[in-house]
């Protein structure tokens, strides 16, 4: 195995999307420092989503009869379809793999369900973007103003006179320091301080001064008439919050099981960069032990990281975005529409007998080489039948990968599409595959193995 | 590519019977089966409990549903304040042999109106202020089904819901098993689980322990659903098929102790009663037949049905002839073996609202209580992570 490739391809996949194979060709010589530097440099400016929803006037929403609203909703729906869409292609096809995977990974993080106002979604995850690589301060306070963050957890029913704590809670025990450092009377003050955030008839941010208690908090031994920025600004004051989004970044990025020396360098790095993400995401891509054995090929993929992955390798272009919302549903993770605000757990919670036999034949699914015949449980809202999927809506293009690998022998053909295919170590000698490929020609012979590898469990890692 | 050279390569389409010695012994390890089955009966959306048992002794009910109020002499009477939907016949007769307990009023502390949210909640059996990731079912298996097979619980479905997921084990989803065979079985597959004996890291591991339990549960459930073919004619609606399969692997003894399935389409904001009305009887009618292929089979004894919803609807009807989202609804048992069949406890209180809202009496994790405790014969405390004093319901 050139060991080199193997670190380009982790690198690759756990800092963007995997490699295609034209850009495995051009990076896999690279060194890692270079490649690490070209990611950020390349970051620098964010590549912002581009849909074409606009606001919805909630003044003039409010006023529509029912008849209408559901009319209204309905729409929603399907332009968040078509949303997720967009975003799941520019993954695949961004140059930018780097911004894509910070914005997925802070996506789950201010987990955050919208089901139907497609501006709303767009513009959190444009904030998002923005702030993906910045300052973490920034983006919890760019978050804490976000329209759809501030109605899907009830800030907009947070009152001087009747606080609602749902925020402020949230802030505390699943964005910023986590449960155990705080105490009760802290959740009660925070309220207090982001009372009035709120969104305007608009849906747009604003700051509701009659809403707002001006009064004095006390607020994790500090006392002051501290509004939601002073509340973020003494969080971030404890080293906690530091560790708290180093351990979770580890978790994400590096492995599951935490590694408590990795993870305290992480946290000392984060807090005294005074929380500056790039400098904490450097940091990762730049230790030694990010390559170690342990690490390489070990993460179960996401659902996302599957698709998007596959759509790389395969060139794969969707003819409708009810293929791309179906693998999403029904594999469990659903862009804009996490479990909880918790997010997703990710890891083995990824798979059951359901969801790992779809995993395994989604290759089969995309050459059309296997019926789909999977009905999705029931909508909350919907009165009729489920839906059934029959086939995935599709094309792909494998001409680039014959093209490459045609003129050497199959040995070598099977060897380097294993290196390039199957991220974990792979114990697997050719001629227990040869039943299974054809041989008639280079190209029956290349695509048979790509599908082939494809259905291997290990396909599931990266 | 040749695809119809590659469609008969896959061997997807071939019925190659794959019988690996990991299926030998494959019954009851390490749980004590007590030959008790539960069959859990999720209705999505959020049905219209007061409208399902109706309060027809109630003034304020006429009161706020001028239009969607059932006629005191359309109800099914099961005792003077309480009856059924006229739609629900079938479950008016099990109800009057004994066999139906209606536990009214149940939800849980600071309710939540979303579905998303709230179903949650009922898979989780969490308070409304946590956040849990496994559900009360899957947490059952991890507790005390550590070794044994992937079907244990099962969900007639093509995916697994979060109620069935646990830390360590899962329930497993199935709609149709020979679907299910051929899906996993095909001559790849099995050349790649045999060609793979050892594998030291976790998730590779996990990854191939889940593939071989699939499979080999797959075959079994195949079998299993051959066994015994009921000569009952059930309803052909999707509860009357989930449940024909259902009795056709309890009958057949299968070494499953947890069935779950659907049913969508209650979120009744307009037009209510036709829509509403048309589930109830589905259920009611599949019910009916369920039940009587059990009794016949002498397995009625050993199976409790439990029917539940993510919350009841508001107790003022709307301005479209149907109900917004609400709290506190009723949940239903079915079993021949329940301790006090009939109406359970008090009727909803319609004079005592919160914001329009029924106040709930039972929390439903004390149904869970005491279906773990009395039923699954297991200690509920530690599945539900807080104690709950079981009910005298089984």
């Amino acid at each position: 195995m050139r060991t080199n490739q193997k670190k380009i391809q982790h690198l690759y996949w756990r800092a963007g999307f995997g490699l295609d194979i034209s850009e495995l060709e051009t990076q896999s010589k690279l060194a890692i420092k270079k490649a690490v530097n070209e990611l950020f440099r390349k970051a620098k400016t964010p590549t912002l989503l581009k849909g074409n929803s606009e606001r919805m006037d909630m003044a003039i929403f409010n006023k529509l009869e029912k008849s209408e609203k559901k009319e209204v909703r309905k729409k929603g729906v399907q332009s968040m379809m078509e949303l997720r869409t967009l975003w799941i292609k520019q993954m695949m096809r961004s140059d930018n793999p780097l911004l894509e995977r910070m914005t997925l990974f802070w996506h789950g993080h201010f987990a955050c369900t919208i089901l139907f106002k497609p501006y709303n979604a767009e513009s959190q995850n444009n904030t998002i973007r923005q702030h993906a690589l910045g300052n973490f301060k920034d983006m919890v306070l760019a978050i804490s103003k976000d329209i759809a963050m501030i109605r899907f957890l009830n800030n907009q029913q947070n009152r001087k006179n009747s606080p609602n704590e749902n925020y402020a809670r949230e802030l505390m025990e699943l964005f910023t320091i986590g449960r155990g450092n705080y105490i009760e009377n802290d959740v009660k003050e925070a309220a207090r301080a982001f009372t009035g955030w709120h969104s305007n008839g608009k849906d747009e941010f604003f700051f509701n001064k009659r809403q707002h208690d001006f009064d004095s908090k006390t607020f994790m031994g500090k006392n002051g008439n501290f509004d939601g920025e002073d509340i973020i600004d003494i969080i971030l004051e404890q080293k906690q919050t530091a560790r708290f989004i180093a351990t979770k970044v580890y978790r994400y990025f590096v492995n599951k099981k935490v590694n408590e020396k990795y993870v305290e360098q992480l946290t000392n790095v984060f807090y005294n960069s005074n929380y500056n993400i790039e400098t904490l995401m450097r940091t990762v891509f730049e230790s030694d032990w990010f390559y170690d054995k342990e690490n390489i090929g070990t993460k179960i993929k996401s659902p996302i990281d599957l698709l998007v992955g596959t759509m790389k390798t395969l060139k794969v272009d969707f003819d409708s975005n009810k293929s791309v919302t179906f693998i999403q549903k029904v594999l469990g993770q659903e862009l804009f529409h996490p479990p909880n605000v918790a997010g997703w757990e990710g890891g083995k919670a990824w798979i059951d007998n359901a969801t790992l036999m779809i995993r395994l034949n989604l290759a089969n699914y995309l050459f059309q080489t296997a019926a789909v015949n999977i009905t999705l449980k029931p909508e909350f809202e919907a009165l009729i039948n489920r839906s059934t999927i029959k086939k995935i809506e599709g094309s792909l293009k494998t001409g680039e990968i014959v093209k490459t690998f045609k003129k050497k022998d199959n040995s070598v053909i099977f060897e380097e599409m294993k290196d390039w295919l199957i991220q974990p170590n792979l114990v697997l000698e050719k001629e227990s595959l040869d039943d299974f490929l054809f041989n008639d020609n280079k190209k029956n012979y290349i695509e048979s193995l790509v599908m082939r590898l494809m259905t291997l469990p290990e396909y599931q890692l990266c | 590519m040749n695809r119809r050279n590659f469609l008969r390569n896959t061997g997807l389409a071939s019925a190659t019977l794959f019988v690996p010695q990991f299926l030998s012994g494959y019954t009851n390890k390490g749980f004590t089966n007590n030959g008790k089955n539960l069959v859990v009966i999720q209705w999505s959306g959020g049905n219209d409990g007061l409208n399902t048992v109706v309060p027809f002794h109630n003034d304020l009910y006429y009161r706020n549903r001028p239009n969607l109020a059932i006629k005191k002499s359309d109800v099914l009477k099961l005792n003077d304040e309480l009856g059924f939907n006229p739609a629900m016949s079938g479950l008016k007769s099990l109800y009057d042999d004994g066999l139906v307990s209606i536990v009214n009023n149940v939800g849980y502390p600071n309710p939540d109106r979303s579905h998303f949210r709230s179903m949650d909640i009922w898979h989780t059996a969490s308070n409304s202020n946590e956040y849990w990731r496994t559900g009360w079912l899957g947490r059952y298996l991890d507790e005390s089904c550590k070794d044994c097979d992937a079907h244990t619980a099962l969900e007639i479905d093509d995916t697994l819901v979060l109620a069935l997921k646990g830390e360590t084990r899962s329930g497993f989803a199935v709609s149709n098993p020979i679907q299910l065979k051929q899906r996993t079985q095909n001559k790849f597959l099995e050349q790649i689980t045999h060609h793979h004996e050892h594998h030291h890291e976790e998730n590779v591991a996990y990854l191939y322990k889940t593939l071989i339990s699939t499979q080999a549960s797959a075959n079994y459930l195949f079998d299993q659903s051959r066994i015994y073919k009921t000569k009952t004619t059930y309803p052909a609606t999707g509860i009357g098929a989930d449940l024909k399969k259902i009795a056709g692997l309890i009958i057949a003894n299968t070494d499953t102790k947890i069935y779950y399935v659907n049913m969508g389409g209650f979120d009744t904001h307009a037009a209510q009663k036709g829509q509403q009305e048309r589930l109830l009887k589905q259920y009611s009618e599949a019910i009916a037949i369920f039940v009587e292929d059990l009794k016949d089979n002498e397995k009625l004894d050993d199976t409790l049905i439990m029917t539940f919803s993510e919350f009841g609807r508001r107790v003022k009807e709307n301005a479209s002839r149907g109900t917004d989202h609400g709290t506190a609804n009723n949940v239903h048992f079915i079993g021949g073996k329940l301790k006090k069949p009939g109406i359970f406890n008090e009727a909803p209180n319609l004079s005592n609202l919160d914001h329009g809202d029924l106040i709930y009496s039972v929390d439903f994790r004390k149904i869970y209580a005491s279906v773990l405790k009395n039923w699954l014969d297991v200690e509920p405390e530690s599945i539900l992570n807080q104690e709950f004093k079981p009910l005298n319901l089984v």
